[in-house]
């Protein structure tokens, strides 16, 4: 018994003794990196990375803080804590937990799987313009959604039929802007173009239906965090499980696709493979995300944009857009709901309040980098 | 047990034919790169060499024929083992902005790294020795924007250079540089031919390619109508035949390379 469990544990010995008596090769890592290593396996991380990471996690941290504690039953930052632990009073419990924390939850989910798919769509088109968004994957989603909420002789739960409208806008878009190629304008006019005729498609479905039916649809043409139901929350929140590591595996591709295509392919990258990975990916988050927030995408441009500004170029900033996304979503809704109190302002609206004049700026400012 | 023989990294382009868009650029062409050799292709603009380097490259599906590299088609090779394997740099290169030539360079690592092996000895090794064959040392923390155009081609050599390919495909490497800066590439290229390594430039200069090259192929509409040790295929019948232009041929006195003196449009 003794002698078996010992030969057991033996090869984990061996292994660990061999590791401590390796010759200690100090592999100096490459400026502003640090390498962790054990044995044969090693991994860089960029200092500049962490920080911005930290950061922009603490102030989401204190914004989700506050997006707790204001609005109307106005909550201490210590009252919030302990409603959330569930020892609060029981107005400030119910207020917490159950009103304010699910459209949190709701409002990070959210944020992030847009910014996430805004990071990868452009990534993939090499332009800061190709947000699902801007390239009416939004709109097919929303207006395949709005065809399930106004009852339009079918069954599909409006989360997979946003999944069908944004799998059907990307394919159109594709197909016009003939094939693989994602570069260029041709790309984003074809978009612009597919994004308006759903966009019709969904106030054209909301003239036809009763007045009501019309009303029940609404929150899905503006984006709004108030509207969201249980079922699609949990749904985009096994897509995020699943996607965002997807999107960190792909990472290293997708920086190496900003590379021209003959570069990316020499440095061992199978583009189109990658590219339909990385399209199919957008497109599943983008419409995971409609299906709870309806089309919030301007999230999908601010949320890449601040990543980028603040991290390095050497990666794509995955982390960062997705903590940026939801931070942007979170202060979004916060400022809804408090800016004309008691009435509640969407999201979508704030967003694009904001968002527009920051795409102008993105179009207007002496370009750093032209994309 | 026989161990399996080491690759000898031959690549081949047999009954070739490559098109782009239903344009017939390339037919039926046949190239064996000599291993460990520097291999200049020259012709006239529209000619099909920077087509055909793409094609060696993997880039291009053939229509016709195939590339092998050790006798495998190249398209059936996993795009991360040619990319071990062979290392091209592409005329019009785009980086991301931003980059420095450290940053760029160790890019030139990505097809040995993966996620659990991200910074090895050997990445940082060959990141260095790439640094100091392009003379690049003490700008490697410069931005790839703030550099002359030689240094960021210099630096873009220095790239392929460490991706550490026995194979090396460069589209006109000098074509943007002054005298100077256009010698020191020849001369970092031909040292790496010493080192084993076998590598094909595309050229536009014809002088150059006389100087530089080991072995020469000229081409013309598609098809390669000469080819051989500079020496020896370079006449003044094949200079008319290539651009149209007579000349005198004349020895380099100090490398006996051949040297066309006395230019004139044929009409």
């Amino acid at each position: 018994m003794n002698m078996e469990s010992l030969e057991r544990f033996t090869p984990w010995r061996s292994i660990l003794a061999e590791a401590r008596t390796a010759p200690a090769e100090d592999v100096l890592p490459p400026l502003g990196h640090w390498r962790l290593a054990v044995g044969d396996i090693s991994l860089l991380v960029e200092r500049r990375a962490l920080w911005v990471g930290a950061l922009l996690l603490l102030a989401l941290l204190v914004v989700s803080l506050a997006y707790l504690a204001l609005g109307t039953g106005r909550l201490t930052p210590p009252a919030v804590w302990w409603a959330l632990v569930g020892h609060g009073d029981p107005v400030a419990t119910f207020l917490v937990q159950e009103l304010r924390l699910p459209r949190l939850v709701a409002a990070w989910l959210t944020g992030a799987a847009f910014a996430v798919a805004g990071c990868l769509m452009q990534t993939l088109a090499r332009n800061r313009l190709a947000t699902p968004s801007i390239i009416g994957i939004d709109n097919g989603a929303t207006a395949f959604a709005v065809a399930s909420v106004v009852g339009l002789g079918t069954s599909l739960a409006p989360p997979a039929m946003a999944l069908v409208g944004a799998a059907t806008a990307a394919a159109i878009t594709f197909g016009l802007a003939s094939g693989g190629d994602t570069r260029g304008y041709r790309f984003i006019v074809a978009g612009i173009g597919i994004g308006a005729v759903f966009g019709a498609v969904t106030q054209l479905l909301l003239a036809q239906v009763p007045i009501d039916s019309a009303n029940a649809a609404y929150p899905w043409t503006v984006g709004t965090l108030n509207a969201r139901s249980g079922g699609a929350i949990l749904t985009l929140a096994g897509g995020c499980a699943v996607g965002l590591p997807l999107a960190l595996v792909l990472a290293r591709s997708l920086g190496n696709m900003r590379f021209s295509d003959a570069i990316a392919q020499g440095f061992g990258v199978p583009l189109r493979r990658r590219r339909i990975q990385v399209l199919s990916l957008a497109v599943v988050l983008t419409a995971l995300a409609v299906a709870v927030a309806g089309p919030v995408g301007m999230v999908g441009l601010i949320g890449p944009e601040i990543a980028r500004s603040l991290s390095s170029s050497r990666g794509v900033p995955l982390i960062a857009s997705a903590l940026a996304g939801a931070l942007v979503m979170v202060l979004a809704d916060l400022v809804g709901r408090l800016l004309l109190a008691p009435i509640e302002l969407p999201v979508g609206i704030v967003t694009a309040i904001v968002g527009g004049p920051w795409l102008l700026w993105i179009l207007l400012r002496p370009s750093r980098n032209p994309a | 047990m026989n161990a399996p023989a080491p690759p000898a990294n031959l690549l081949q382009a047999s009954e070739l034919r490559l098109a782009h868009g239903g344009t017939t650029i390339i037919e039926n062409l046949a190239l064996t790169l000599p291993p460990g050799r520097v291999t200049a292709i020259v012709g006239p603009n529209g000619c099909g060499k920077s087509t055909l380097l793409a094609g060696l490259a993997r880039l291009h599906a053939p229509g016709g024929g195939a590339v092998l590299l050790d006798g495998t088609d190249v398209q059936r090779l996993p795009t991360r083992e040619m990319a071990r394997r062979l290392a091209l740099l592409p005329q019009e290169a785009g980086a991301p902005e931003g980059l420095t030539v450290g940053d760029l360079v160790r890019f030139g690592r990505q097809p040995h790294q993966g996620w659990l092996r991200q910074w090895s000895s050997d990445d940082r090794r060959a990141v260095d020795e790439a640094l100091s064959a392009a003379g690049l040392e003490a700008l490697a923390e410069r931005p790839l924007e703030s550099l002359s155009g030689g240094q960021r081609q210099r630096a873009w050599i220095a790239m392929t250079i460490a991706q550490q390919t026995p194979l090396l495909l460069l589209d006109e490497p000098t074509s943007a540089l002054d005298l100077g800066h256009q010698l020191e590439v020849f001369e970092l290229v031909c040292r790496l031919a010493t080192r084993g390594r076998t590598i094909a430039v595309v050229l536009h200069d014809l002088a150059s390619a006389c100087r530089y090259a080991d072995y020469l192929v000229a081409m013309r509409d598609g098809a390669i109508i000469a080819q051989g040790p500079p020496a020896e295929v370079v006449t003044e019948t094949l200079v008319a035949e290539l651009y149209g232009v007579a000349c005198t041929l004349i020895h380099d006195p100090a490398s006996g390379a051949p040297l066309l003196t006395d230019l004139r449009r044929l009409s």
